[in-house]
């Protein structure tokens, strides 16, 4: 079953409530001009007072009915749309976040934002699109009876030439539609650019360039009102033909019925309710339309939350644990990953290791392998002696746990933060390793203060103290990190340095990083250069022994 | 927390007339022919009740073709006015829009930088993007909509008091009902649809938050707790669009007592008319068939209720802005030389929070001088005091004799950060945003001074690659890059430079470093030293300590000096066996 079948069946009660209702609705809605001619014929044209407090009445009984099921049926079905939205939306999440990864793959952080809002939405939409398609056939059935009960001839004709007007109003709709798409994606265009030279404001001001970016959003601005006043132009030109489209419609109708009317085959009532009837008719007709077009947006929906939900995860299931205790022995052999080629490397347990890759590729492409966030095209991985593929990825994060230099932080204090993967005892330890704790003493709220909008309030050294502080106080037995240290000033960089060595004491750590404060404090370096392992020893005497080395890490 | 100015009504009123009264003559013709479609609209009720006329009086069917070709017509003019007027409509509103907007981002731009600050980035962020787009969606939507459903229904009801003022009388039964209706909905949607949008805004933010961070989420194995708060937030969203909806329908269910109030009273006022001759059959089903016509425009005018509501606080929010004085523009006062001198500066972004004292500089033109010290030293807030973008609470700060206040910013003294902004649209763009009148040799010689030329000559269009949101992607050493071209571009006497090579990573500080000494060559530079070999080769190194200097003079001799500079250099360099 797909996405937008399941959605339904999820709250099909729901549905198949407002479906009824809005059925009733629309019928309703059809038997007011009804109503409105009986008035006319059996009150107005006789002058009898009870038959018209009868009609009064029963008016009242068809505007009870039609308000209430129409308030229960959109009640109902925005429920059920709103729900089977939130289901997918929080199903899609859990498909992100699955450990076995690959819904990213592809995709910007944006756009599977956006899968998640606006498309849960739009496929969700479909529990609202079935019973207004209900509804609209409702309301059309109940029109065709009651003007086919009028009269036969009248009746076909507007049942038979309604669609058509309506056919005639969409294709010249669609090709204006056409015509202007281009229009109407130029005219969001200025506040787009306005967006963007506000978020470059501080560059702006750092230049002087404010006289420029406005002189560019000046342009911007006309040229986007010149296109939005073409589309606009084009759509009130489809606006004009379809009025007038409608009232040839009823003078048609008047035509027909009049003559009918003279001839006397139907009353003066019917006449009235004849017209009135042809003009209800073109509503559930373009809700019919709508419904067509909503089905489409959702399908197209649906597609793009289904590609997400089977998109192939990254790495095989694998489901071995690691042996308890985990030692932390690593072993990495003939692997060939992207820049790498035949690796061999291995980290004793309890060592702490620096790894110098020139190339910022081979870094990551060993990370990966390390991390098992992705597995090598050959050679294998092993912890303990257990390779990594045949474990279970979510068993690999108890004891593996990479820091990306690029990780990011959560909205949520910033003790909420630290402490997110933490042992509670943890905590202040790692606050003061990684000199998060200086951090925390410089904002208002100390670590209580909240991090908003991803931490963007903090200065790039301070989240990667911040972010690295979480990484120590998670305690893992195998702990991968990544340029911890990038942003942090030199002086508080040798502080940190010295407290990963002393935090991670007895436990498996490995460091790619080029910086020398941190391999400086490392047990073992090795050196990646052409994505094999071509020097390895101690900091100190790499520096003394080996130039290129000496190149790539003091400069 | 100081948000930005937002206008009173009546001074948003009188701008809006005032940009009114310069399209007047468009204002006047829109108006006209909208009046004159609604106009020929309104003759088809009168035209079928002649019809009924005509039947109820025996006449023979041949004497219906005039009122049928009168219907046709009617339907051509209306379709063409109707369009005519909608399209002046729209250059009305959207003229006026665009000027509006225009001034706002002019003033926006040019707000001081601590002035935006104090309001949180967020304020002036929400404003150009939130408020602009929920003003434009209501000019493009709800304007024409609301000038012809109101014409509709003004017209509409002289129609019934032309017919007979006692259907204009039985008509306005409705009104109470309805009057009463929209106060009961608008105190109550206003309030709930603000909750509403907060609430998608966070669930939008939760979800970038979550996905964005999806492989921080896996490794912390935090995979539960995030899909908990997305379903947290998303419950939220459905729980008020739920109670939105009920508010909704309880709504248009008064407007249906309304409808069925004005339509029986309509309907009983043709009986007894009738029924006196004081009007025709045909009389009574024009004034049934009026009413009944209204409920649709009715419908449509009330339901926009809330919608020119929400668009009113946000015009307010974009006048508050746009209405602020200009900035005096600084007159061209131009520096003698590239020198750089502050007395006693003393800064406190809160009040009794002081974060600099007694700071003096003195550096000569073309100059190199490094600052240096741990975070939180006060080396950025000097930074941004000397170039001019925030105002130090106490001393002066002069550029070649010259007040840095009295110098346009950027013209005499510029500013890069570690805050990198690519602007989103072609890279030649980007560049020519420091030197408009740039030709295409100067941006390239801009870009091979930084060591970018090669990079932006690669990429898929060379330098008309669209770049940033929603472009090509450029790395953070190519963005760095980028911003130091821009400096060179601008050419100003004095660069200061603030950690812009700080985010990099270390391969690419090296070769922002070296971008960086090209593009400050030249120029006399402040420079915030973030690795220590930037201070070694500066000119002279200003060490700073919890907001004040503690030692200055060239590297060399602050090394043999013993001093605090020297210890930092040690720690430094211990980590770097010579």
């Amino acid at each position: 079953m797909g996405v937008l079948g399941r959605a339904v069946a999820g709250q099909w009660r729901y549905v198949a409530v407002a479906a009824v209702l809005g059925a009733a609705h629309q019928a309703g809605e059809a038997l007011v001009p009804v109503v409105i001619g009986v008035v006319i014929d059996e009150a107005v044209s006789t002058g009898d007072g009870d038959a018209l407090l009868f009609w009064i009445a029963v008016l009242a009984v068809v505007f009870a009915g039609l308000s209430m099921s129409w308030r229960f049926a959109t009640r109902a079905a925005e429920g059920a749309s709103q729900r089977a939205g939130h289901d997918i939306r929080v199903g899609l999440t859990r498909r992100v976040l699955m450990p076995r990864g690959g819904a990213e793959t592809g995709r910007l952080a944006g756009a599977l934002a956006s899968i998640a809002t606006g498309d849960a939405r739009r496929a969700g939409m479909v529990n609202f699109v079935i019973p207004a398609g209900s509804a609209a056939l409702g309301g059309i059935l109940v029109t065709a009876a009651a003007l086919l009960r009028i009269s036969v001839p009248l009746g076909l004709l507007v049942l038979l030439a309604a669609p058509p007007v309506l056919w005639a109003g969409h294709v010249l709709g669609s090709r204006l539609e056409r015509r202007s798409a281009v229009e109407q994606e130029r005219a969001p265009h200025a506040s787009g650019v306005a967006a963007d030279l506000v978020a470059g404001l501080r560059v702006l001001k750092g230049i002087g360039a404010e006289g420029a970016a406005v002189a560019r959003y000046r342009r911007t601005s006309r040229e986007s009102l010149a296109a939005t006043l073409r589309a606009a132009r084009t759509q009130a030109w489809h606006d004009g033909a379809l009025l007038t489209l409608t009232g040839f419609f009823i003078a048609a109708v008047a035509l027909v019925g009049g003559r009918l009317a003279a001839r006397g085959d139907i009353s003066v009532g019917e006449l009235v309710a004849a017209v009135g009837l042809a003009l209800f008719l073109l509503g559930p007709l373009q809700l019919l339309a709508w419904v067509n077009g909503q089905i489409a947006q959702g399908r197209a929906s649906a597609a793009r939350v289904a590609d997400v939900l089977a998109a192939p995860p990254l790495l095989p299931a694998g489901n071995a644990r690691p042996h308890e205790p985990v030692l932390g022995r690593v072993l990495v052999d003939g692997v060939t990953h992207g820049p790498l080629r035949d690796l061999r490397l291995e980290v004793a347990p309890g060592e702490l290791l620096g790894v110098v890759a020139a190339d910022p590729a081979a870094a990551t492409a060993l990370l990966e392998c390390l991390a098992r966030t992705a597995d090598p095209a050959t050679g294998t991985v092993e912890l303990d002696g257990a390779p990594l593929s045949t474990l279970d990825p979510a068993e690999i994060r108890v004891v593996i746990l990479p820091a990306a230099h690029d990780a990011e932080l959560f909205e949520g204090t910033l003790s909420d933060n630290v402490a997110a993967a933490a042992q509670a005892d943890r905590i202040p330890d790692a606050m003061a390793a990684s000199a998060a704790d200086e951090v925390a003493a410089t904002l208002p709220d100390g670590a209580d203060t909240v991090l908003a909008e991803r931490a963007r309030s903090l200065s790039g050294g301070q989240r990667q103290r911040v972010a690295l502080a979480r990484a120590l106080a998670a305690d893992p037995p195998v702990l991968l990190l990544h340029d911890p240290t990038t942003a942090v000033d030199a002086v508080t960089e040798a502080r940190v340095a010295i407290g990963i060595r002393e935090l991670r004491r007895g436990r498996t750590t490995v460091v790619v990083t080029t910086s020398p404060a941190l391999l400086a404090a490392t047990d073992r370096v090795v050196v990646v250069t052409g994505g094999a392992v071509t020097a390895e020893g101690r900091h100190a005497d790499l520096v003394r022994s080996n130039p290129d080395y000496r190149a790539t890490v003091l400069s | 927390m100081e948000l930005l100015p937002t206008a009173e009504p009546g001074r948003v009123r009188a701008v809006v007339a005032g940009l009114l009264r310069a399209r007047r003559w468009l204002a006047v013709a829109a108006f006209g022919v909208l009046v004159g479609a609604t106009a020929a609209g309104l003759l088809t009720a009168p035209l079928l009740g002649h019809v009924v006329d005509l039947v109820a009086g025996g006449r023979p069917p041949s004497a219906l073709t005039t009122p049928v070709v009168l219907l046709v017509l009617i339907a051509v003019v209306q379709g063409v006015l109707t369009a005519y007027g909608v399209g002046m409509v729209a250059r009305l509103g959207e003229g006026m829009l665009a000027e509006l907007r225009e001034r706002f981002v002019e003033r926006a731009l040019r707000l001081p930088l601590d002035r935006v600050e104090r309001a949180g980035s967020g304020d002036l962020t929400a404003r150009v993007t939130a408020d602009v787009s929920i003003v434009a969606e209501a000019v493009r939507r709800a304007l024409p909509q609301l000038a012809r459903s109101g014409l509709t229904i003004g017209l509409t009801l002289v129609g019934l008091a032309v017919l007979d003022w006692r259907f204009f009388v039985a008509a306005l039964l409705a009104v109470p009902i309805q009057v009463h209706t929209v106060r009961w909905y608008v105190g109550r949607a206003i309030p709930l649809y603000a909750r509403q949008r907060v609430a998608v805004g966070a669930q939008q933010q939760q979800l970038l938050d979550t996905v964005g961070g999806a492989a921080t989420v896996r490794a912390f194995r935090l995979g539960d707790r995030h899909v908990g708060l997305v379903a947290a937030r998303s419950e939220e969203t459905v729980s008020l669009a739920l109670r939105a909806i009920r508010l909704m329908t309880r709504f248009y269910g008064r407007l249906n007592v309304a409808e069925y109030v004005g339509l029986s009273a309509v309907l009983i006022a043709g009986f007894l008319l009738v029924r006196a001759d004081a009007v025709t059959i045909g009389t009574a089903t024009a004034a049934a068939l009026y009413f009944h016509n209204l409920f649709t425009p009715i419908n449509i005018a009330l339901a926009l209720a809330d919608d020119a509501q929400v668009a009113a606080a946000g015009l307010a929010r974009l006048v508050g802005v746009a209405d602020l004085p200009a900035p005096s523009a600084p007159e061209a006062s131009v520096p003698v030389d590239g020198s750089v001198k502050a007395v006693d500066l003393g800064h406190s972004y809160v009040a009794g929070h002081v974060v600099l004292s007694g700071v003096d500089l003195d550096i000569s033109p073309g100059e190199r001088v490094a600052l240096v010290g741990a975070s939180g030293a006060g080396k950025s807030t000097v930074a941004k005091l000397v170039a001019g973008v925030h105002h130090p609470t106490r001393g002066t700060v002069t550029i070649g004799g010259t007040p840095v206040d009295e110098l346009a910013t950027g013209r005499a003294v510029a500013l890069v950060t570690q805050e990198v902004h690519v602007f989103a649209g072609r890279l030649d763009d980007d560049l020519r945003l420091a030197r408009p009148s740039a030709l295409l040799e100067d941006l390239r010689a801009a870009l091979d001074t930084v060591g970018a030329l090669e990079w932006a000559e690669a990429l898929p269009d060379g330098l008309a690659t669209v770049v940033g949101e929603g472009g090509h992607k450029l790395t953070a050493t190519q963005a760095q890059q980028l911003a130091l071209a821009r400096l060179v571009l601008a050419d100003p006497p004095v660069a200061v430079l603030d950690e812009a090579t700080a985010e990099a990573g270390s391969a690419g500080a090296r070769v922002l470093e070296e971008a960086a000494a090209r593009a400050l060559s030249g120029r006399t530079a402040l420079v915030v030293a973030h690795r220590l070999t930037q201070a070694a080769t500066a000119d002279r190194v200003i060490v700073m300590d919890a907001g004040r200097i503690v030692e200055a003079g060239p590297h060399e001799t602050l090394l043999a000096a013993g001093g605090p500079y020297a210890t930092l250099w040690k720690a430094w360099s211990a980590t770097r066996p010579e």
